[in-house]
């Protein structure tokens, strides 16, 4: 009887979560599906590494670009609050 | 329930979602779209307000209550006209595709991309205390600028991660749809940028 009811809970749940993850069609992009696919798995949960380190990488790209210019940019978003 | 048992759930969702954010958000906003409450306002307007109370005394630099407390309110008002403007665009936007939207729910789910919003502009005022601008081209500044830039640059890419959300789940749109929801959505909110900067509400928009 008690299994019984834990199994009806458990199937709930089941369809529940179901629901909630069909709710919306997946995403495609024709060929780049895959590489969408593996971005976003990253970004889903602690996506905190990948920013970082994509920011680090557009900063540096920035400095090689615009060179010591970018303090004039820290200086305006500084003042910018 | 009585007002202050819908208090302490707000309060209790409220941190299980700031935390989500942060850790799980695509899971997270999932849950916002579904089970979020009005009542979450409350804590984020609490948060914001915590902000511009510090960012009031910052800015006049005196201890002037009137201009304090005309600070704080100017502020809170720029702040609730931009969730504000940015919620009404992306509804109307919305429409573009045929997709209808609680308003209610739309706000709330906004309401948490504040969040990086407001620990930017936090960070920002402590720094300019700390490390008043301007940054000179001294070893030292640049490095500061190239940190600055990197943190900066992180919470945008966590922002723009919420706001993707908020399209995909509230209005249920994909990466292409999203795309020209924000690009309908972008003229109205930088014309709100504009209306912020020439008034000397924010430089910077808080969005």
């Amino acid at each position: 009887m008690t299994q019984n009811t834990m199994r009806d809970a458990t199937y709930q749940k089941f369809v529940k979560r179901w629901e909630e993850v069909t709710d919306i069609p997946p995403q495609t992009l024709g060929p780049l599906t895959g590489v969408y696919k593996q971005l976003t798995k990253r970004l889903k949960v602690m996506p905190w590494p990948w920013f970082v380190v994509i920011s680090l990488g557009f900063v540096l790209v920035l400095y090689v670009l615009i060179g010591s210019a970018i303090t004039i940019l820290t200086t305006m978003l500084q003042r910018g609050f | 329930m009585d007002l202050l048992s819908v208090l302490i759930v707000s309060a209790v969702a409220f941190g299980r979602t700031a935390i989500g954010i942060i850790t799980r958000p695509y899971e997270t906003y999932r849950r916002i779209v579904t089970h979020g409450k009005p009542g979450e306002l409350v804590f984020i307007a609490a948060l914001l307000g915590i902000y511009f109370a510090l960012a009031s005394v910052v800015k006049v630099a005196a201890f002037r209550p009137f201009l304090l407390t005309q600070q704080f309110i100017v502020l809170f008002m720029g702040a609730i006209s931009g969730a504000l403007v940015s919620t009404v665009s992306i509804m109307a936007a919305g429409r573009l595709f045929r997709v209808r939207v609680r308003f209610t729910r739309l706000l709330i789910a906004w309401s948490y991309t504040l969040i990086p919003t407001t620990v930017w502009f936090l960070a920002t005022s402590f720094l300019y205390v700390l490390l008043p601008p301007p940054r000179t081209t001294s070893v030292f500044g640049i490095v500061f600028s190239l940190l600055f830039l990197a943190f900066s640059a992180t919470l945008l890419w966590w922002k723009v991660t919420l706001s993707y959300l908020v399209l995909r789940f509230t209005l249920k749109l994909n990466l292409g749809q999203s795309l020209v929801v924000a690009g309908v959505c972008a003229p109205v909110v930088a014309t709100w940028a504009v209306i912020m900067y020439k008034t000397g509400i924010f430089k910077v928009p808080f969005l």
